[in-house]
């Protein structure tokens, strides 16, 4: 472990540990059967655990079973096999496979699938787990530990972070005229910029219509013109205020005016930015690690502030643990020794390109040092906005995308796309409601 | 199939008329159902009960991760047909998905292969190496044919786009992000896959009309589209039933060119009516929608077999 | 003209002066379409030995530059365990196929040869099912496969869709069609219907058993929907799935997907050059037979 402090708090940990354990043993008996058992160091029969995860892109497919390979030899009673599938595969057939009994021991999602699969009975508590590991919510950016509860118990451990960023193609941007180290940061700069480049036959930045990244980067322009996507209490879809409209229509503009061309299809930006067709491209820090990319001459920086606040979107990603139909208390127990040694040994979790969520680790400066391609995306965080914690939110947040693309398409005004996808919205809230409750 | 099975049951009655009676028959019974029994229990489990609770589950709320699953009767049903229900929209989307699939697809994949039958119907070398040729696609499987499309006809990175660039044609046709061309994609690819397998099919039909119906039209002084209307088509009649039946309900139920090629794209706008069923029912769990729904699809597929079957039988003379 | 079993005249018995007389046209309309068919198809071989790069940047020529096999050992080094996905594919198919002969044909004969109480019944409950959607049983068989604990396993892709009416209507059809002579001279010899089954009536079908026997496989082998939601774990799905999650994984990375559908499709175009004869045929009577 590089970092002396964490080693500081898994020493007072494991003592701790080791105390309450032997006072609270016979006492927590009665919730065993719905949360795991907090232990640093499994002591149990030998079990085999699975491990859903959506690492299929980048370098985490190399560097994921090397890390359970790793832990698998320094654990004799513990066996880990991963499981890697595509994250909307596994937020379709994880619940059901969870009350099937054929779910795994341990699984990593998304920040807005924590509250839904607790709200479905699917998780163990994780309490005790963030005890044994000395967690609290300060650790981590703000609010994001509070996104891994429901109805007043812990249920995910907090583990990435991967917002938006403002990839650029060098060399495009020098055929322009323009200088790579003097980087757009406002509306004004950004459209200076595209203006340049339009002028040089460029288009400048491909604006699609999908949740990767379409959405994505109207979620951030909304709170950047000071809009939200929900009310607070989440019964009711504000996306289509005025902050809304401003900012999809910032990113029709583009098309209208010809910065964009129409009709971009899935990951068509990206891959025009690695073909040097355009100059500028917000996607997610997991690119970083796109091979094709580093065939180009290009940076990235934070998103340019294009409305009156500076807010750029983010995901999150949490460990949880699933409660599996006549699940085993020890194979759970097990996968929180495995999510304890992951936390532990992340160091190198940077290299796929998401960002470590636990503070400590991220501001390591040997983190930096080894990954300076990160520093734009860290600085963002300060303002980074997570997904909206609700259960069954992704319904709802379906129908942002769908509003984003037929805006995108053309097919209706921003006014008019967003007016239908919030109706759509608040009326999946209120079914999710009805369902979950909280 | 209508009139066939109308056929077989005359068939079979007058043969039942001719058969011993009673005490063979009780004897008999035991040994019909020890033959039955494999495929009727089979049937039972997996045909017959789904069938059954299906319809239980679409008279409730049923969410497979929640206890409370109440009973609602109708509603499900109802909300298919009331237009500010969460499910009436999406609903009717689809089902105009499938239909607009069905439409375009079906009359093309009765004449491409019919028209190729026709040509391989001749005299003609190496007949049977076109034949197989044809008929790889289907082999390969929907999946494979699917990502290859997927990737051919991608707007900016596609091999067809760009093909059509060189060639000083438009280049930015959006085939898989936008209508009518999804649709037209969609549609032809569908064909590119499955034509193989009717003109087969058809293929056979063809050879087995008597070629002596075709002298004596000639001698009737028929030319050659009259030989086709008088003799080929009537001639391919029991065999393009059964073509146009299952044609008619693979299109149907088409779901992986959707869900590989255009995710259901642009919006909902390709997503067929099997996709939104199935997302509603096993990715969304609201079972008790979904199979409500799926009945609904049921009835208007029935309607139009009902259909199809009537006009088949009314042309027969 | 609705006679079902239409009279099948071999093409190389009629008189030549009969056969019409193939043009260039023809051969021309063949050849182009043969080319529409072959092209697709080696522009995915092709494809699949590009670097990255070189699939976004010049995607109008099939010609990898450089020629790599790179995309075929990021597959093999990467998760997805394609030819194991090849495997599973093969084994449901073939079980499947074996499950239906066997019921099918069994159910068939007693329908088309036997008489016994219900028979109207029975045989009505399993037409009535001919026409049924496949989506009416997705989500109740879903739960039951559940229950039964076959969830994440090949059962659960062999099993459920082995009792389908076609068959049984397809092969009913067709023992009626025997003439029942030889049968019912077996039958005063002393033969029990389970003799007159095995030994006359099965050897009697082959044709239609074959006929059978590859539309089901081909049916098992092409199913999509189904296992997309019944089949969990990476190493257990079938072919058809397995290309949807590669093409998930490696996205835009046209090379890589590229790989993989030539890697799901070589093997099958092997099996289909060495059978095709007998597979086309097959396919080709189930129209007349049917």
């Amino acid at each position: 472990m590089k970092n002396p402090t964490l080693r500081a708090l898994a020493a007072v940990a494991i003592l701790g540990l080791g105390a309450s354990l032997a006072a609270c043993s016979s006492g927590s008996s009665g919730d065993a059967a719905d949360s795991v058992r907090g232990e640093s160091d499994y002591s149990g029969p030998e079990v085999d655990i699975t491990f859903w995860n959506g690492w299929t892109g980048g370098a985490a497919p190399k560097l994921v079973p090397k890390l359970v390979a790793e832990f698998n030899d320094s654990h004799p009673n513990i066996t880990v096999k991963s499981n890697a599938m595509e994250w909307a595969d596994i937020s379709q057939k994880m619940p059901l496979a969870i009350k099937a009994g054929k779910g795994p021991d341990v699984a990593v999602g998304h920040g807005d699938d924590v509250a839904t699969y607790a709200a479905q009975g699917l998780l163990l508590k994780t309490d005790d787990v963030v005890d044994a590991l000395g967690y609290a919510a300060t650790d981590f950016p703000d609010g994001l530990m509070e996104a891994g509860q429901f109805d007043g118990s812990q249920y995910g451990v907090p583990w990435s972070v991967t917002p938006l960023g403002l990839y650029i193609n060098k060399d495009v941007l020098r055929t322009a005229g323009l200088d790579p180290e003097t980087a757009p940061t406002d509306q004004k700069s950004y459209l200076a910029a595209l203006d340049a480049l339009k002028a040089a036959g460029i288009q400048g930045e491909w604006a699609d219509g999908y949740v990767f990244t379409g959405t994505f980067e109207f979620q951030s322009l909304l709170w950047q013109f000071g809009g939200d996507l929900f009310n607070d209490d989440v019964t009711e879809a504000t996306f289509n205020s005025e902050a809304g409209v401003e900012a999809l229509t910032w990113m029709t503009d583009l098309i209208e005016n010809g910065y964009s061309p129409a009709n971009v299809a899935q990951d068509g930006n990206i891959n025009a930015l690695i073909g040097g067709q355009t100059a500028f491209n917000w996607n997610g820090v997991w690119q970083t690690t796109n091979e094709a990319l580093q065939s180009t001459d290009w940076t990235a920086i934070p998103v340019p502030q294009i409305g009156t606040e500076k807010a750029v979107w983010s995901s999150s990603t949490h460990w949880m643990f699933p409660a599996n139909k006549n699940g085993d208390p020890d194979k759970s127990a097990a996968a929180a020794t495995f999510v304890k040694w992951m936390n532990d040994n992340s160091a190198d979790w940077a290299s796929t390109g998401e960002l470590p969520a636990q503070n400590s680790v991220r501001e390591d400066p040997a983190l930096l040092a080894n990954y300076p391609a990160l520093a734009p995306f860290l600085e963002q965080l300060e303002y980074a906005h997570y997904e909206t914690v609700s259960p069954g939110i992704t319904s709802a947040m379906a129908a942002v995308t769908t509003g984003v693309n037929e805006a995108m398409l053309g097919k209706k005004s921003p006014k008019d796309a967003l007016d239908d996808a919030a109706k759509k919205a608040t009326a999946l809230l209120k079914q999710n409601k009805a369902q979950y409750g909280g | 199939m209508a009139d066939s099975t109308t056929a077989l049951v005359n068939r079979t009655r007058s043969r039942g008329g001719t058969r011993p009676r009673a005490a063979a028959a009780g004897r008999r019974s035991v040994t019909a159902y020890l033959f039955l029994a494999p495929f009727l229990i089979i049937f039972a489990v997996f045909v017959l009960f789904p069938a059954v609770y299906g319809a239980w589950i679409s008279l409730h709320v049923w969410n497979p991760l929640i206890d409370n699953r109440p009973f609602v009767g109708l509603q499900n049903f109802i909300d298919l047909f009331t237009p500010d229900s969460l499910t009436f929209e999406d609903f009717w989307e689809s089902m105009r998905a499938t239909g607009i699939f069905v439409v375009g697809s079906v009359p093309l994949l009765l004449a491409i292969p019919l028209l190729v039958a026709t040509l391989l119907n001749r005299k003609i070398k190496g007949g049977t190496v076109f034949r197989a040729v044809f008929f790889a696609p289907y082999v390969l499987g929907v999946a494979v044919i699917s990502v290859l499309w997927r990737y051919l006809l991608d707007p900016q990175l596609g091999a067809v786009n760009a093909v059509l660039g060189l060639l000083g044609l438009p280049s930015d046709t959006p085939w898989t992000v936008d209508v009518p061309w999804a649709w037209i994609s969609l549609i032809g690819i569908t064909v590119w896959w499955t034509l193989g397998l009717n003109t087969v099919i058809l293929l056979a039909g063809l050879k087995g009309i008597n070629p002596d119906l075709y002298e004596a039209a000639s001698l009737d002084g028929a030319g050659g589209w009259q030989k086709f209307t008088h003799v080929t088509l009537p001639g391919l009649r029991p065999v393009m039933t059964f073509v146009v039946t299952i044609t008619l309900l693979s299109s149907a139920n088409m779901f992986g060119q959707s869900y590989l090629i255009t995710q259901g794209a642009p919006g909902t706008q390709t997503r067929t009516a099997i996709m939104y069923i199935a997302d509603q029912g096993l990715g969304q769990n609201q079972m008790g929608a979904a199979t409500a729904m799926s009945y609904v699809l049921f009835a208007i597929l029935a309607a139009v077999s009902v259909l199809n079957f009537r006009l088949q039988r009314d042309n027969t003379k | 003209m609705s006679s079902l079993v239409t009279t099948t005249i071999p093409q190389n018995r009629l008189p030549r002066s009969r056969r019409r007389a193939p043009n260039a046209l023809t051969y021309a309309a063949l050849f182009i379409i043969s080319f529409i068919i072959v092209v697709p198809l080696l522009w995915m071989l092709l494809t699949s030995f590009k670097t990255d790069f070189d699939a976004i940047n010049a995607p109008a020529s099939p010609i990898p530059n450089p020629f790599t096999t790179e995309a075929y050992s990021t597959l093999a080094t990467g998760n997805l365990p394609i030819l194991r996905w090849f495997a599973n594919s093969l084994i449901a198919a073939t079980a499947q196929t074996a499950i239906i002969l066997v019921t099918a044909s069994a159910a068939a004969y007693a329908l088309a040869r036997l008489d016994f109480w219900g028979k109207k019944f029975v045989f009505g409950l399993i037409i009535a099912t001919l026409l049924v959607p496949g989506v009416i049983f997705l989500i109740p068989n879903y739960l039951i496969v559940d229950q039964l604990g076959w969830l994440d396993t090949l059962w659960a892709i062999i099993v459920p869709g082995s009792a389908g009416a076609f068959g049984v209507f397809f092969l009913r059809q067709f023992f009626i069609s025997l003439p029942s002579e030889i049968e019912e001279a077996a039958r005063i010899d002393g033969a029990g219907d389970l003799r007159i089954f095995l030994q006359i009536i099965l050897p009697l079908s082959r044709p239609a058993l074959a006929t059978l026997a590859v539309l089901s496989f081909l049916a098992n082998w092409n199913d999509f929907i189904w296992p997309i939601y019944v089949l969990l774990s990476p190493e257990n799905l079938t072919l058809q799935p397995g290309l949807s999650v590669l093409q998930g994984t490696y996205s835009t990375h046209f090379g890589i997907v590229m790989a993989g559908a030539v890697i799901a499709s070589v093997p099958v175009l092997i099996l289909f050059t060495l059978a095709q004869k007998q597979i086309v045929e097959s396919v080709a009577t189930s129209g007349v037979k049917g």
